[in-house]
């Protein structure tokens, strides 16, 4: 005797959360793939952008996750 | 599902499954990147802009040990962020992905986007190692491998639509293919030269894409599991013989 189950989801996702992730999506891609010290040049200034802290932080993940670096 | 708590499922499953991606990459992805890394410090000896010594090592030990724990703060932020992703893409199309749980819907989810976002991308820009990579060049790669990504994850979006009106399968992936054939022939390669050894090179691109090929499993069997734990969907569950 074979029994079968399937799974009907009824609601949809809340366009709230959507918006929410997608910024943290896109916060946190530009975080560890693209930052050259834009982040943190509105308080460091220019010298943000000679230190890049998150940058040389992120430095090995960014080569390991394929994203170009230096 | 409320808000909130979908929210809190695809954070949880994104910064889990990025941990993991870091840790693995400790594992076995710094031994390449220490290897690269040691050849641009011999180029800053031989070019005296550095000297070798006991001073410079003790520094360098420190900073490399500052960088090796910020790739698992790191990985959880990625991970973070491309779970974001996932599980919108997951919510949205969780009930025309094929598979009979939530977990295997996942798992196919995972495996369509790992394909399109990462290895079809790679295959034109792939993973270099710290000696490849001109500073000058930096923010030309970035764009060319940012959009090389966008048009492949959009393109895969775009005639997945087609196949929804057409019904034709084989049509559509080949409108994505030829998308992504001509993506690969227009767009200029990465202009910087390749002076590593091939074993090194080679050898640091294959442990990239296991480490990143471990997110993509464990984002899957994650938010797969909780959601199916959870489930709080008001699912409905019709049982037949």
């Amino acid at each position: 005797m074979s029994q079968r189950e399937i799974a009907i989801s009824k609601s949809s996702v809340p366009r709230k959360a959507i918006i929410a992730l997608a910024a943290i999506f896109a916060f946190g891609l530009f975080v560890v793939g693209f930052d050259q010290g834009h982040l943190f040049a509105p308080v460091f200034g220019e010298k943000a952008f000679d230190q890049m802290y998150i940058h040389e932080l992120t430095h090995d993940l960014r080569h390991a996750a394929g994203f170009p670096c230096h | 599902m409320r808000s909130s708590l979908f929210i809190a499922l695809v954070l949880l499953s994104g910064a889990v499954a990025g941990t993991v991606h870091g840790l693995v990459n400790l594992v076995l992805v710094e031994p390449y990147l220490d290897s690269a890394i040691g050849i641009e410090n011999q180029q800053l000896f031989d070019s005296g802009k550095e000297k070798d010594t006991p001073e410079f090592w003790a520094n360098y030990y420190s900073y490399r040990a500052w960088q090796k724990g910020g790739e698992i703060l790191a990985g959880a932020i990625l991970g973070t962020a491309i779970g974001s992703l996932f599980g919108i893409v997951f919510g949205l199309s969780k009930n025309v992905l094929p598979g009979s749980s939530f977990v295997k819907k996942a798992l196919i989810l995972a495996l369509i986007m790992w394909a399109t976002l990462y290895v079809i991308p790679f295959a034109k820009y792939p993973a270099n190692p710290p000696t490849v990579g001109e500073p000058e060049t930096i923010i030309l790669r970035q764009t060319l491998y940012l959009a090389f990504i966008a048009i492949s994850g959009l393109g895969a979006l775009g005639f997945y639509q087609v196949y929804k009106r057409i019904n034709k399968k084989a049509l559509a992936f080949a409108g994505y293919a030829g998308l992504m054939i001509t993506a690969f022939i227009a767009m200029p390669p990465n202009p910087d030269p390749i002076t590593l050894s091939a074993d090194l090179l080679n050898g640091f691109r294959m442990v990239s894409m296991v480490g990143v090929s471990s997110f993509w499993v464990a984002v899957a069997l994650i938010l797969g599991v909780l959601w199916h734990k959870i489930d709080s969907d008001k699912v409905t569950r019709e049982k037949y013989q």
